[in-house]
């Protein structure tokens, strides 16, 4: 009788399935919060499904063969048109909390829009952003001007001046990290080189006709690459087999560091007073940094998308989970956390950072085809960094590109867009 | 002439010796290269293993640093050995080893009746079975690995132990180690006790079993390796902490925007352990299969 009746409690209550990845402060704050929301909303359950960064697609692609996709799924921001277009996410505008939606900054929204009907499938308490960082002593020692803000950034002729420079400073093994240790199995290259593309005045795809050859292949394009490439020959980049910490290992090897947010705690720590952010150099026209993070969405398969909404809006608005996130130095994507985070605020070691969120953000292509643009990019700049032509590599990509947009029939309605 | 030809022979002799002592010279210097580059790996692991400090890892990495730990912890190992709450790696260690066990433990006993059968049973068509064993054996497990996720998933099997293990018992190869082994047992063996009344299943325990030890340890060791090192299989099927293995745990350390090399490194400590001690109980056995194989190949 006991356990029967135990059982009719059990069935009363709504069981919401949450899908993330993360690393073990994430996991463990992830679990916090799912208990905190039980114990504020009693007749729910939370069940975490975790699925390690490396791993996450893997797990959603079997998520969605198995037909068991979650209620709340954590996701990379790029990937979101593919999911919306697939079919996998639903507007969540309606379902979260309206003073949350409210607080997102503009690149926030962004990243969590679909271009087609412009509305909201996603959100999140981070953002993220690329800056230079340099190290203090090598900068003085060549005479640099120091930027003091995104407006302010090095020009392209600075900026390889610089590096020149730093290549025959005494100490100096490289004079600039790019993180090619991340390899190509992440999404690094598209995430952090993608905007030196914009920079010079070009992208990886037509964002009006979603075509790539004629603008992935263009002279800017290819102009841009065969800078990098000379960095890479000139023996001014830290290779790949030297990991991803040159900039603050013993010694200081490498002089500049164009890294991740993320990158400053590690840095920092090592470093102290000896490091200085900067905002990423303009290599043509205009300025471009780039945006996108993990985000949380609701997915269609979700039988209380009001709970998950719910669920999401408790999560954002939690103490805890945003001291975490401060402890992680986490990259505000709510104006009221940017508030509240000394690092990125006005005068804060990482000021410029978020400065640039607002004046040179650009998401990466919003588009379904994303996971073969990205792949296809992520090929040829290896093979340009390991002595390829680029433009036959960008020619290559490009049309990899287009030819996955063909076979699925432009992704409609993509394909009346112009 | 004898008198002369006398040293020669000596000088000759000792040149000879003197290249036989440098040849071993040489030897002994590129076992002792190889062995260094073998172990340091494992010895920089180790040492991580005992640093707290994540950051100060991720510096010492690429210099001699590495290879020294000033002040020694244990704190990582005790940061990670909980058994419950979140991230309980001593329960993820548990559940390695209860899959490892199960499917060693069964793996042997269905691997080595289905390598019996095959070698001396009267089932028909044993040829054509043991050519689509040999044949199932070059399908990789990556294409099959989906299908198997949804027919797991409609059996209502997911996050569980069994989906870890039931899947992974039964495999070509060992059925076809175990059968190039029974098959080369002379055929008296066989005769003998068929003579003495023994039936084919008490003819595999009492007699072809015992003396299968080479055989039984190299399938113990691969699958045991096999089995500890199961990764892209417990994430796509499990869910919670309940049954998942501690090589998915490991995971969590490499995390979106950083690495806990402090806490990887002794949790890979942990993991190498049981497979180390398994491979160190039957390396005698193990090691005598594989020199028997190559005498024979």
């Amino acid at each position: 009788m006991a356990s029967a009746a135990l059982g009719g409690v059990a069935e009363a209550k709504t069981v919401i399935h949450v899908m993330h990845q993360g690393d073990p402060g994430w996991v463990a704050t992830y679990g916090e919060i799912a208990k905190r929301f039980e114990a504020a909303n009693p007749d729910v359950d939370v069940e975490l499904i975790y699925a390690p960064h490396d791993a996450y697609n893997e797990k959603f692609s079997a998520a969605v063969m198995s037909k068991q996709l979650p209620d709340v799924m954590e996701l990379d921001a790029p990937f979101l048109a593919n999911y919306v277009w697939s079919g996998y996410l639903q507007p969540i505008k309606l379902l979260v909390d309206k003073d949350v939606i409210d607080d997102m900054t503009e690149s926030n929204i962004a990243q969590g829009t679909y271009p087609i009907d412009k509305d909201l499938y996603a959100v999140g308490l981070t953002d993220s952003s690329v800056v230079l960082y340099g190290n203090k002593k090598y900068l003085e020692a060549i005479g640099a001007r120091i930027p003091k803000s995104v407006d302010d950034a090095w020009t392209r002729e600075e900026f390889e001046g610089y590096l020149e420079k730093l290549s025959t400073l005494e100490g100096v093994k490289w004079p600039i990290d790019t993180f090619r240790g991340y390899g190509i199995k992440t999404e690094w290259i598209t995430y952090a080189y993608g905007p030196i593309l914009q920079s010079a005045g070009c992208d990886l795809i037509d964002r009006k006709t979603w075509k790539s050859v004629g603008t992935l292949d263009g002279d800017p394009c290819v102009e841009a690459l065969t800078m990098m490439q000379k960095w890479v020959t000139n023996g001014w980049v830290v290779p790949q087999s030297s990991g991803t910490n040159q900039f603050f290992a013993e010694g200081h090897p490498a002089a500049l560091a164009l890294g991740g947010h993320w990158f400053y705690a590690e840095a920092a720590a090592s470093m102290k007073d000896d490091i200085v952010v900067m905002p990423l150099p303009k290599f043509g026209p205009k300025g471009a940094s780039p945006n996108g993070t993990w985000i949380w969405g609701i997915t269609t398969a979700s039988e209380h998308p009001d709970i998950a909404g719910k669920f999401i809006s408790f999560m954002l608005k939690d103490k805890l989970y945003r001291d975490y996130a401060r402890e992680d130095s986490g990259y505000p994507g709510l104006k009221s956390f940017a508030a509240d985070s000394p690092l990125y605020a006005a005068g804060g070691p990482m000021a410029v950072a978020f400065e640039q969120a607002s004046k040179t953000a650009i998401a990466r292509p919003p588009h379904p085809a994303y996971p073969a643009i990205t792949s296809a990019f992520m090929g040829a700049v290896d093979e340009i960094f390991n002595g390829g032509d680029a433009k036959a590599a960008l020619s290559k990509a490009a049309e990899k590109i287009d030819e996955d947009i063909e076979e699925n029939d432009g992704y409609p309605p993509f394909d009346e867009q112009q | 002439m004898s008198e002369l030809a006398i040293p020669t022979l000596e000088a000759q002799v000792k040149s000879e010796r003197s290249a036989i002592g440098s040849l071993r010279m040489v030897q002994t210097a590129s076992i002792l290269v190889i062995a260094l580059v073998i172990v340091s790996p494992l010895f920089m692991l180790l040492i991580a293993s005992l640093k707290d400090d994540r950051f100060q890892i991720l510096a010492d990495m690429g210099s001699f640093r590495a290879f020294w730990v000033s002040n020694p912890t244990l704190s990582n190992f005790a940061e990670i050995g909980n058994l419950s709450g979140e991230l309980a790696f001593g329960r993820y260690l548990v559940n390695s080893l209860i899959i490892l066990a199960s499917t060693v433990g069964a793996g042997l006993i269905v691997n080595s009746m289905a390598g019996f059968v095959l070698a001396w049973g009267s089932l028909r068509g044993r040829a054509l079975i043991l050519s689509l064993v040999i044949a199932l054996y070059v399908i990789p497990q990556e294409s099959i690995i989906m299908p198997l996720v949804i027919m797991v998933s409609r059996a209502g099997m997911t996050d569980t132990f069994a989906v870890q293990i039931v899947p992974w018992i039964a495999s070509p190869l060992y059925i076809f180690l175990f059968y190039q082994f029974f098959a080369q047992l002379p055929k008296e063996l066989f005769e003998a006790a068929q003579i003495d009344g023994a039936s084919v299943f008490r003819i595999y325990r009492s007699i072809f079993l015992p003396l299968s030890l080479p055989a039984l340890a190299t399938v113990s060791i691969l699958m045991g390796i096999e089995s500890w090192n199961q990764y892209l299989w417990p994430i796509l099927v499990t869910q919670t902490d309940y049954a998942r293995p501690i090589a998915v745990a490991i995971a969590t350390f490499f995390g979106q925007d950083s690495i806990y090399w402090d806490r990887a490194m002794a949790a890979s400590v942990l993991m190498m352990i049981p497979i180390l001690a398994l491979y160190l109980a039957f390396q005698r056995w193990f090691v005598s299969s594989f020199v028997g194989s190559a005498v024979k190949g």
